[in-house]
């Protein structure tokens, strides 16, 4: 449930506010660096939405920038895919 | 500009410069959120927010109440503000940090959440209330003065990040005003300062007004990380 919900809020921040045009989010779209199809601030704006739905809908307070995310060997950041399961696993503790 | 239908959300409401603003943009059709630490009301489209700006995690929280009052905010002024006026030598310590807190940090939370609603509309305009203490840095308000200074350091990077959405960011540094925080300075010290403006007088509600109606117009949707003083100062 977590997977389809993340890909769906960061496909609705893609199309909202990156100017790529036509872009299929999946598991293996790349969200930071050089292969990255989207800017740093459409990846704050993917951030701040995924917060505030795990806020509104599930009730549940994450924070997906603290010292935990930033200090990891490989950043939640990386694609969709790190992003879920990082997302899975702080939300199961 | 006509405010009708839209959405102006004012910090520190319940006294002062805010109080006069809130008001304003009430009498000209606007809805107004107001955030203070009182319970506090005004007649017409007013919702009142009860918060305390020095926290964080509180200002968060009413974000979150607001948000789902209101779908969007169109303007933010940042104008609640405290000030202990003190040498450095002698200044508490709870009063150095509580201006900090409330005045920079409440600055910047409260900017940050607005700026969360704004940037779906892609409009906003958030103008934050500097101080003339920045320029003339008069003894007494090391600490106040900084925050200030900080405010306008804050609003100029978070123009940068959020022209992306198309919100402004801008930064009024008004002059002494007939308002309770006034009261707490000696009267003598201010009266001295203002006569060495470039215009000697006081600000009025009308000056401040000025330049935020300015910020705020559709028509200055190319004007941001900038900074106004009224009154000459630079």
């Amino acid at each position: 449930m977590i997977k389809e919900t993340v890909i769906a809020t960061i496909q609705d921040v893609v199309d909202s506010f990156s100017d790529a045009e036509n872009v299929k989010i999946d598991e293996n779209s790349e969200l930071f660096g050089k292969n990255s199809i989207i800017d740093s601030m459409t990846l704050v704006s993917i951030i701040v939405d995924i917060e505030e739905l795990f806020s509104d809908k599930y009730n549940k307070e994450i924070c997906l920038t603290d010292d935990r995310a930033m200090t990891r060997e490989q950043s939640p950041f990386d694609s969709v895919k790190t992003l879920i399961d990082y997302i899975e696993e702080i939300t199961k503790k | 500009m006509t405010y009708n239908g839209k959405i102006v959300l004012i910090t520190g409401t319940s006294r002062g410069v805010g109080n006069k603003l809130a008001e304003y943009y009430l009498k000209e059709n606007a809805t107004v959120i107001g955030i203070s630490t009182s319970n506090f009301s005004l007649n017409g489209l007013y919702d009142h927010y009860k918060c305390d700006l020095s926290n964080g995690n509180e200002i968060k929280d009413t974000f979150r109440k607001i948000s789902k009052n209101h779908s969007c905010i169109d303007i933010v002024i940042n104008n609640a503000a405290i000030l202990t006026s003190q040498y450095s030598l002698i200044m508490p310590v709870k009063n150095a940090e509580d201006m900090v807190k409330t005045n920079l940090l409440g600055t910047f939370f409260v900017s940050r959440e607005a700026a969360k609603l704004m940037r779906k509309s892609e409009y906003g305009r958030i103008i934050n209330i500097g101080s003339m203490a920045v320029s003339l840095e008069p003894k007494g308000d090391s600490i106040y003065a900084a925050c200030k200074a900080g405010i306008g350091t804050i609003t100029n990077i978070m123009a940068k990040e959020l022209s992306t959405y198309k919100i402004t960011c801008n930064t009024l540094g008004i002059t002494a005003i007939e308002t309770d925080m006034l009261n707490q300075l000696p009267r003598e010290k201010i009266d001295e300062i203002i006569k060495t403006l470039p215009i000697p007088r006081y600000a009025t509600i009308n000056d401040i007004i000025n330049v935020i109606n300015f910020f705020c117009s559709e028509k200055s949707s190319y004007i941001t990380a900038q900074t106004i003083y009224l009154g000459g100062i630079h």
